[in-house]
């Protein structure tokens, strides 16, 4: 991983056309300035795990992992 | 088995009760679900999801289906997706001690007070999808749970901020069975 330190009012370049602004830095949290083309998504990464995970709760056997440990605790 | 059609399973209004909905509402349609055949349901019993849940977008119309031979799971069934059915469970019964930490955008998009966090079990019901990580392991996604206004059964899908919770909290680990070593050769 690439770590680079910056300070509020800094920026990073990422390729050609994407800016990263840090515009107020915190003891706890960061406010990020993203300029970026519009065809580029940006978004948080929860938001990213919160897709992945649905899409496997979606489709995953969920009822046939609990289904045989019901049973096992009905007996 | 298929399942005898019918009104059966849906709430919140009637948590305890297996036939949900109000008796006396008017069917509004039926549901072919992916684990109960076909349900009939109300519109008192539709959990409405405005912008969708990440991932399934599209997805806005929702049916609560509560079995007690399933409880504490419940299943979050999309009323126009047959296969579409989430398995969940009450945050509370997989973390006694769960706080919501909501952002004022889901509060706001729920109707609520944005200044304070709703009460678990009181204005919402909060509930996490579970998920197969494998043949004997689950896991529940507490870090965006369904939160879903029981006035008004608006829900959301909010990604908690500023805690710790994990997207796959292991909810069930079993031993493999190994009783006896393996033979290193036959």
């Amino acid at each position: 991983m690439l770590v680079v330190r910056r300070r509020q009012g800094e920026s990073l370049v990422i390729g050609e056309d994407i800016e990263v602004v840090i515009l107020e830095a915190g003891p706890n949290r960061v406010k990020l300035g993203i300029m970026a083309p519009r065809e580029v998504l940006v978004f948080r990464k929860e938001l990213e795990l919160t897709r992945q995970q649905n899409r496997a709760a979606a489709t995953a056997d969920v009822l046939n992992v609990l289904g045989n440990l019901s049973v096992e605790r009905h007996v | 088995m298929p399942e005898r059609r019918g009104r059966s399973g849906v709430f919140p209004e009637c948590p305890e009760s297996e036939a949900g909905g109000s008796r006396s509402a008017q069917l509004r349609g039926e549901c072919q679900t992916r684990y109960f055949a076909i349900l009939g349901y109300s519109d008192e019993s539709v959990i409405h999801v405005p912008g969708g849940l990440p991932g399934f977008e599209n997805e806005r119309e929702f049916l609560l289906i509560d079995r007690p031979s399933h409880r504490p799971l419940v299943f979050f069934q999309s009323l126009h997706t047959p296969h579409l059915c989430f398995l969940a469970l009450p945050v509370l019964s997989v973390d006694g001690a769960y706080r919501l930490a909501m952002s004022p955008e889901d509060l706001a998009q729920l109707g609520l007070d944005t200044s304070r966090q709703p009460k678990v079990g009181g204005e919402v019901m909060c509930l996490a999808f579970i998920a197969a990580g494998g043949k004997r392991m689950l896991s529940a996604n507490l870090l965006s749970p369904i939160v879903i206004n029981l006035k008004t059964r608006v829900a959301v899908q909010a990604i908690q901020t500023g805690c710790h919770y994990s997207h796959r909290h292991p909810l069930l680990v079993e031993e493999p069975e190994a009783d006896e070593p393996e033979p290193v050769c036959s």
